[in-house]
């Protein structure tokens, strides 16, 4: 047992004492708060206004135009489309970018120019000119026909690139068009606009209980979840395995193997390492939900009420349990690995078949994640190698019943002393061949010998 | 010597893998505070034996003793073993090995930590405790690995090769240590194919090949079995002794002497006193023992034939 306990601290330490250990802790929160702030923070920067001018020949458009690309008015849209961009929190990405611009919007000036008695060839030179001289950045030509269908209004700009304020004044324009389409048709625009006002739609889930719960918030926690425990099996997996591949190259596992049993060896290992892994984890979770928690402080304090997913403590031991099961599979199969090759490089050729699992799980976690209840969730959380990362999943969208958690947590944890009890018959016979990688058949003979 | 003094007692030792047989019918006893030299070509079963010994593989037949008990795993912390490939953590600490090894030998960090104090200053590495092993020479290393297997003041040292690799200053430097350990009352186990620095170190040795045991018994006795019974002769006069068919068997001229093959049953001895009576003046008179490097060839050449 002490010497167990020795290997344990001697692999925790070799790992957490590292800086890569220090670096990659920290930065994960950091990397983590920077998605959520950084893009606020750009897009928050308005820029100049851009210096408009409008021709309007008809001079029915432009002062409409200019009264919905007032500030106010687009301050008012905005808060409209975070509004609607909460409720759709799972939203494609492109999709939620763009609700963010529009939310932000662009700001104008209006520069005046008189285009009177001037032909289209003069107007078009003179703003050209101005644009040149960086009098102005952008002009924009409204036609006589405005209201036929083939009617084109054409768009200058020095800052072609800037989609946000070109986005606004799409809007804008359309929406002067559009109104003065009705006003032209004798048609009441308030009235119009409380007609077509949109439903108030609110997806909300429910839960076996009866109790309703918000489902958005809980995606994208279970999603993380899902993340963080496949990340992390994959990385601590590969740091047992060039652990296990370093005691070997170097020689080192005769000294280890003459001091120590090997399942001692092997079994002190897996533990320091799963202990290393389990303190990272802590750390992610505790500043997460430290970084959640001011996130949603700051929101509400900016009268903004934001969604939390609801997490109960019995959530997180199950998650950590869950965490465990997986490591020990996993980092079984990689010390098996480890203990077959002779060096990193190749044992990275063998880790494919266990990371292909853990992908696999992950990616089923989707499947979870849509349809917690269904055959497919019910049956991926209780497998071997897939349930250490659907279960959690499954257990954040929707809490399956409690004897399935149990045969969960059973059914891995048989899972856990076949994986590890190979590995042990691998672990003592490979760790002492030098020179070759072993074959299969060679591999299957020590575990079928030993 | 009573039983208490064998440190180790292999008996009828055999061991197989698959169709390979690395050590068949193996029996030798090592006694306590003496240096047993544990000889063989390269793939004669050295290792394996040694492993058997440390408790890392066990033998398919026959019994191994340690200290008069069977061989367990709670016996390794008396045993200090060097392997012949042998490494360190390469990015860790010098100090933070040490005291990992020791920790596995079952000794507190504490006392490890006076200990690695003492072999480093010993070693005269003290200034690289705090050094990477990416940092130390070769050789360096090699005395690093050499503390490891003395940390937990082991009753027991088994050293594979320990001196390869190493310069001939600290070749010798490393033999003084090992006389040091004797001194101590240390069971010394020294396996090497090196004959020269066997013949310095060892009281005991075994001669292995094939598998098998060879030869064995004090260097002594080794040496006396066998057979060969030459005379390094230097003298004037005597030519008639010489001539005896019943004491000198060969008679060889080299440049300035005479390398004399007794017959057999003679006695030098006998020789010695009938020179001097004949009146020969003897300037040296010395019986040449065969060095164990001959013994070795000659050894493996006979098996191999």
């Amino acid at each position: 047992m002490r010497k167990f306990l020795a290997v344990v601290k001697h692999e925790y330490k070799k790992i957490v004492l590292k800086w890569s250990f220090l670096i990659g802790t920290l930065l994960f929160p950091i990397i983590a708060a920077g998605f959520a702030i950084v893009p606020a923070i750009i897009f928050s920067i308005k820029g100049e206004p851009t210096r408009i001018a409008f021709v309007d020949q008809t001079g029915k458009i432009a002062p409409r135009l200019r009264e919905s690309l007032a500030p106010e008015k687009i301050l008012e849209k905005a808060r409209q489309a975070a509004k609607n961009s909460e409720m759709n929190l799972n939203a494609s990405q492109q999709e939620q970018m763009q609700r963010g611009t529009e939310q932000l919007g662009g700001s104008f000036a209006f520069v005046d120019y008189s285009a009177d008695e001037k032909s289209l060839e003069q107007i078009r030179r003179e703003l050209n000119e101005k644009i040149i001289q960086k009098e102005l950045d952008a002009y924009l030509l409204i036609p006589q026909n405005f209201d036929s269908p083939g009617a084109k209004y054409e768009f200058f700009s020095r800052k072609a690139g800037d989609f946000v304020g070109e986005r606004t004044l799409r809007d804008a324009l359309n929406e002067a068009v559009r109104s003065q389409r009705l006003a032209d048709a004798q048609i009441d625009e308030s009235k119009l606009k409380a007609l077509s006002q949109n439903v108030n739609f609110e997806a909300k889930g429910v839960d076996e209980k009866g109790n309703e719960k918000d489902s958005d918030s809980s995606f994208i926690a279970a999603f993380i979840i899902g993340l963080m425990i496949y990340i992390t099996l994959a990385i601590y997996g590969q740091a047992i395995m060039s652990a296990v591949v370093e005691e070997k190259e170097t020689r080192i596992a005769e000294i280890l193997f003459s001091s120590a049993k090997p399942f001692e060896l092997m079994m002190g290992k897996l533990v320091g390492v799963g202990l290393a892994g389990l303190t990272q984890l802590a750390i992610w979770i505790i500043s997460a939900l430290v970084l959640v928690g001011i996130g949603v402080a700051q929101m509400s304090a900016a009268g903004i009420s934001i969604a939390i997913p609801n997490i109960t403590p019995l959530m997180v031991v199950y998650f950590f349990i869950f965490f465990i099961l997986g490591f020990f599979i996993y980092a079984s199969i990689f010390a098996l690995i480890g203990s077959m090759v002779t060096s990193v490089q190749e044992g990275g050729q063998f880790s494919f078949p266990p990371i292909m699992l853990l992908l696999i799980g992950f990616y089923f976690s989707f499947a979870v994640i849509r349809d917690p209840n269904s055959s497919l969730s019910f049956w991926v959380s209780i497998a071997p190698f897939f349930a250490p990362i659907t279960m959690p999943v499954r257990i954040l969208s929707e809490m399956p019943p409690f004897w399935q958690i149990g045969l969960s947590i059973f059914i891995n944890s048989l899972a856990i002393a076949a994986m590890v009890w190979l590995a042990a018959r691998v672990y003592r016979v490979g760790m002492l061949m030098y020179g070759k990688r072993a074959t299969i058949p060679e591999v299957w003979k020590w575990i079928r010998q030993s | 010597m009573t039983e208490q003094n064998t440190t180790l007692k292999v008996e009828n030792v055999s061991k197989h893998y698959g169709d390979f047989t690395a050590v068949e019918d193996l029996s030798f006893e090592v006694k306590a505070g003496r240096v047993f030299g544990f000889l063989g070509p390269n793939g004669a079963g050295k290792t394996t034996t040694i492993r058997m010994i440390v408790g890392i593989t066990y033998p398919d037949e026959g019994k191994i003793e340690l200290f008069g008990e069977r061989i367990s795993t709670e016996m390794q912390n008396r045993i200090g073993y060097l392997p012949e490939e042998r490494g360190l953590y390469k990015k860790m600490k010098i100090q933070d090995q040490l005291r990992y090894f020791a920790a596995l030998k079952g000794v507190a960090q504490a006392e490890a930590d006076k200990r690695i104090d003492f072999w480093l200053e010993r070693m005269k590495l003290a200034e690289w405790k705090k050094k990477k092993t990416t940092d130390l020479s070769k050789g360096m290393q090699q005395k690093i690995q050499f503390i490891s297997t003395v940390l937990h003041n082991p009753d027991l040292l088994i050293l594979d090769e320990p001196f390869s690799g190493l310069d001939p200053v600290n070749v010798e430097f490393m033999m003084e240590v090992v006389s040091e350990l004797k001194a101590h009352h240390k069971t010394i186990i020294f396996s090497t194919h090196l004959m020269e620095t066997a013949e310095r170190l060892c009281d005991d040795i075994i001669l292995i090949n094939k598998s098998r045991k060879v030869v064995g018994g004090t260097l002594r006795q080794v040496k006396a079995g066998f057979g060969k019974n030459l005379i390094a002769l230097r003298a004037v006069g005597g030519e008639t002794v010489l001539q005896d068919k019943s004491l000198v068997a060969k008679l060889t001229a080299h440049a300035d002497e005479l390398e004399i093959e007794l017959a057999e049953n003679a006695d030098a001895q006998i020789l010695l006193k009938r020179l001097l009576e004949s009146g020969a003046a003897i300037t040296k008179f010395e019986q040449i023992e065969p060095s164990l490097n001959d013994i070795f060839i000659e050894k493996i050449k006979e098996i191999n034939a």
